[in-house]
């Protein structure tokens, strides 16, 4: 099996090298830094032969030949840059630029763009084209991200590949032929896809602009930093180029093979604007009587310190409690147990919703893991929105190496790539392609029985490798930092706290005198929107630091300020425990601190011993180092005993909740670029359900569960949901999915139909 | 008998300053008048900027940078934004949001004048900008901009030999909807095509 390549040597303008038998010549003069001219070709697509800038010349044949589709042969002399070399480049300039605009000055792409340097660099200068040139529609609306410029394509099929190769979406087409081809959607409606911005990146030409970059800047202006998402646990590698303060745009960094395969989803990418909105907070507020008021940092802490001493004083150290993590560093989650486990403090968490766990623990895989396994399980809900990137891997493991996609417990719409089913773990190793040894399984973290049930039934296999999926970004680092109810940092037993569903019932039962939560809104997130509410309501100090009034900070006494992801610097751990430099690449609004400022000057006002920045770096360094934890999914340590999603199923459907990329309550809800991005509160029910209680797509309705309600759904009817549930988004703060209470049984009531209803816009 | 040599000499010295300053009695003064009187510049002086319109009022600078990328005094800064059919400032897809020089870092160069594509920027023989603040020289579209009562700019008039760059462009466009706009996208080519063919435009 694993036999050695067979090389070949080749010379190229001089230069010998040998080469693994089959790399395309494009790719072996990269070897010997000989640049050859591409449009069409990309590493990550393939070579097309559409656009022949690549023309090279091979002793030995008449003819020039593309570079991008000609694998290397033994002995093969090549040229890439001589007379007749540019001449063949030359002609095929002139015909690319035959009927462009030539409309630089106005190009998001002008000064980085591909068909200016090679025009510059093997282009005539002037065109012999007297006729007039054909006008194409400019500023063509593609979808809710994406303007196209049917003038400025040169057709090289760049995006129409990724959406069918990357994607496997396969909405874009090249519509017509010859010279009046354009770029389309194969039935017309708008371009959407989670990964759309890509495109962007992909052409080479300014025919595809981001909606949010547009006019933004020129490429000369911008400062780059690389650093990383902060919002999924994918951890993307990005590049963020900031102009006046503002982020302007950020790109991909095309040869992140480990982590982002050279991709970004459209959250990472375009939910920017939040930085500068000016809905941010930018100085602590203290209510006073319901009424907020400013107060300055140093009263900010005098009165958190006084409040979380009087909190110990008269209820213990067990009434107080700490949520967050999931949304820090790893510098911040460390010194945040340390501060408050210095104090007594047991009840800490950075659980805020469903997901009970996010470290696989033994059998952890890679993405590379992922793969190239066989088979691929998805427990729950599939990483497609909860860490988009992730699922990219997986449709490139189902697409390109055939590997078998079944799930468990689906309560999101079908994939993309072709997929199986089941309704219980039982049935999971039967499912299995005959002879398959390496299994990925995906679990999101939710359903710890499931999990476990998942994991006991392909117990056979030694080659199970285990991901889960977080949509929070350091979920994993939280964990290994510590900020976990029975576990110190590095998994360290400690003496077990309540973990935040604990910390709920007693802040309810009127025992928990004090929280405080760092980037997390529970308000929004906590599946039993009831009861987090009475427990927000009921805490008499509740501090929140974040960068918004979110519906959670609403209910606080004291709120901070906090700095986003693009505004400090530390590190984070990825879904697959890779440590991820995050670099600051903004400067955050005046009145802002990052959480370790906080962190800092609170422990300052408390009088606690923080360590120092070394001891910090290496007290962090060491954890993320540690020998893998030896638990399991699922298991009953790390996950507690609260379970969230069982339903008694009587009464009506039950009510699931599925995420979104674009849903939650603080930096998509307050990002003016991407409204309308932002998903339609929406009930979606199996065609089976549909009929029987006589709704298509389109409706309007309403639920309700006891006495709670959520108005105004719009009706989804969704191949592949099973019959009894009815699956709505999670997360919008207008219509918030937990506002029906904890496992509801649903019923659809104040049915409208879609003919009585105006039409629904994309959004006001 | 050396030192009367000497202080011969030294008369001669004065007589010779003197004339110098006596004979400038009969020459023309150079020193004007200046609030009263200005000085005729020489036809290609550069002085303060102004951005340009087309004859229908629309903003002649598109936004595009180059005006800025193209100074060595980095005492640009342009700002672009997206028109839309019911704003639109200039023809095409983009104008200037914000278009900003800071006369006081400008060294009078005219290299954005020969870098802006539609001949929008153009420097005027202009020169009286005093000001008590230093804020007060980082000229905005408010002052630059000419007003659109005001035609399309009085530069080319006041220069006598034109503006270097205009290479007869400007007596080309006259109006902006020959120039080919974002959002009502003809096709000229079929146009064209129709129109050799006999048939109606
Ligand atoms: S839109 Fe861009 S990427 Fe797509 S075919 Fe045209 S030039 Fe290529
Ligand atoms: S997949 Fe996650 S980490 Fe990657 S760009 Fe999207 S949100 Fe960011
Ligand atoms: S005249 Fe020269 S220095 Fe002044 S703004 Fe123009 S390019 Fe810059
Ligand atoms: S003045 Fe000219 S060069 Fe400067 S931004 Fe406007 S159009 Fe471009
Ligand atoms: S890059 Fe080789 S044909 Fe396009």
């Amino acid at each position: 099996m694993a036999e050695q390549p067979q090389s070949v040597s080749v010379n190229i303008d001089g230069a010998k090298i040998s080469v693994p038998k089959g790399t395309l010549l494009v790719e072996a003069a990269k070897l010997v830094q000989k640049e050859i001219p591409v449009y069409c070709y990309h590493p990550k697509l393939g070579p097309a032969g559409l656009c022949r800038i690549c023309l090279v010349e091979i002793e030995g044949m008449p003819k020039l030949q593309i570079a991008c589709n000609t694998p290397v042969t033994d002995g093969m002399v090549v040229h890439t840059y001589n007379d007749k070399v540019n001449a063949g480049r030359r002609a095929v300039l002139e015909f690319f630029l035959l009927n462009h605009p030539l409309d630089c000055p106005i190009c998001d792409k002008g000064g980085e763009c591909d068909l200016q340097d090679f025009s510059m660099a093997y282009g005539q200068g002037a065109s012999r084209l007297a006729e007039p040139k054909v006008s194409k529609p400019k500023a063509v609306d593609l979808g809710p991200t994406i303007v196209l410029d049917e003038e400025r394509c040169i057709v090289c099929q760049r995006c129409v590949r990724f959406d069918d190769i990357i994607t496997g979406e396969r909405s874009l087409i090249v519509k017509d032929r010859g010279y009046r081809d354009i770029i389309a959607t194969a039935t017309d409606d708008p371009y959407r896809s989670n990964f759309s911005g890509n495109v962007t990146e992909l052409c080479p030409v300014g025919a595809l602009t981001s909606k949010t970059y547009r006019f933004k800047s020129r490429p000369w202006d911008l400062h780059r930093t690389t650093t990383t998402c902060t919002q999924c646990a994918v951890g993307c590698q990005m590049q963020v180029d900031e102009r006046v303060g503002e982020v302007a745009r950020t790109m991909s960094i095309p040869d992140d093979d480990a982590v982002s395969d050279g991709w970004l989803c459209d959250r990472g990418r375009y939910n920017i604007g939040f930085y500068r909105d000016e809905r941010r907070l930018q100085t602590p507020l203290y209510r006073v009587d319901g009424q907020w008021t400013q107060v300055g940092w140093d009263d900010a802490f005098a009165l958190w310190a006084k409040a979380l001493r009087e909190a110990v004083a008269s209820g213990g150290e067990q009434s107080v409690g700490v949520l967050g993590g999931g949304r820090l560093l790893n510098e911040e989650a460390y010194l945040l147990q340390h501060l408050f486990r210095s104090l007594g403090v047991r009840n800490l968490d950075w659980r805020a919703g469903t997901q009970r766990q996010a470290t696989p623990g033994s059998n952890a895989g890679s993405l590379q893991d992922l793969e190239n396994a066989q088979a691929i399980v998805l427990v729950g809900e599939s990483p497609a929105q909860l860490a988009p990137v992730m699922d990219l891997r997986i449709r490139k493991a189902v697409s390109r190496h055939r590997a078998k996609l079944i799930r468990v417990g689906a309560i999101d719409p079908l994939p993309v790539v072709a997929c199986t089913t089941l309704e219980s773990a039982a049935e999971v190793p039967k499912a299995l392609p005959a002879g398959a040894e390496r299994v990925a399984l995906v679990w999101d973290g939710v359903d710890p029985k499931l999990a476990r049930e998942v994991v006991a039934a392909l117990s056979d296999f030694s080659g199970l490798k285990t991901f889960i999926a977080s949509g929070q970004n350091n979920a994993r680092g939280a964990e290994v930092m510590g900020m976990h109810p029975a576990f110190g940092p590095g998994f360290a037993e400690v003496d077990g706290g309540k973990d935040f569903s604990g910390m709920v019932a007693a802040a309810r039962s009127h025992s928990l005198r004090a929280l405080s939560i760092f980037g997390a809104n529970p308000a929004l997130h906590y599946p039993d929107g009831v009861a987090i509410r009475e427990a927000l309501r009921n805490v008499p100090f509740l501090a929140v630091a974040d960068l918004f009034l979110t519906e959670t900070a609403q209910a606080a006494n004291l709120v901070l300020p906090a700095c986003g992801g693009f505004e400090k610097t530390g590190t984070t751990v990825n879904v697959t425990a890779v440590a991820l430099p995050v670099n600051a690449a903004l400067e955050p609004p005046e009145g802002a601190l990052t959480d370790l400022e906080m962190l800092g000057c609170l422990a300052r006002a408390l009088e606690v011993q923080l360590p120092s920045v070394t001891e910090l770096e290496n007290s962090v360094i060491k954890h993320l180092v540690a020998t893998a934890p030896s638990f399991g999914l699922g298991d009953a340590k790390v996950c507690g005993t609260t379970q969230f999603g069982q339903a008694s199923r009587t009464g009506g459907p039950k009510l699931i909740a599925r995420t979104d990329i674009f849903s939650g309550g603080g930096t998509v809800a307050h990002d003016g670029r991407i409204e309308s991005l932002r998903p339609l509160p929406e009930a979606a029910v199996s065609p089976a359900c549909a009929q029987q209680l006589g709704l298509s797509t389109g409706d309007c309705c309403d639920l309700r569960s006891g006495d709670q309600t959520m108005h105004d759904l719009l009706v989804e009817v969704r191949p592949g949901l099973a019959d009894d549930v009815v699956v709505v988004v999670a997360g919008l703060p207008d219509d918030p999915a937990n506002a029906l209470g904890f496992e509801p049984v649903a019923e659809l009531i104040n049915v409208r139909r879609a003919r009585e209803l105006a039409p629904v816009g994309v959004s006001p | 008998m050396a030192r009367m040599h000497k202080s011969l000499y030294n008369v001669g010295a004065l007589l010779k300053g003197l004339a110098t300053t006596f004979g400038f009695m009969f020459v023309r003064r150079p020193t004007i008048e200046y609030p009263s009187v200005k000085k005729q510049h020489a036809p290609r002086f550069h002085g303060l900027h102004e951005l340009r319109r087309y004859a229908d009022a629309k903003e002649r600078c598109i936004g595009c940078e180059l005006c800025a990328v193209a100074c060595p005094a980095n005492a640009i800064t342009v700002i672009g934004a997206e028109n839309t059919p019911q704003d639109r400032r200039s023809p095409g897809e983009r104008y200037a949001a914000r278009y900003e020089i800071d006369e006081l870092r400008c060294i009078f160069c005219g290299m954005c004048e020969e870098a802006c594509p539609t001949d929008a920027i153009v420097l005027t023989p202009r020169f009286e900008m005093a000001g008590l603040r230093r804020g007060a020289f980082v000229y905005a579209k408010d002052r630059l901009l000419v007003p659109p009562t005001e035609g399309v700019g009085t530069a080319p008039d006041e220069r006598p030999n034109g503006i270097p760059s205009d290479l007869g462009r400007v007596a080309e466009i006259k109006s902006t909807t020959d120039v080919q706009t974002g959002y009502d996208a003809t096709n000229r080519g079929t146009i064209l095509k129709k129109q050799r063919k006999g048939l109606a435009g």
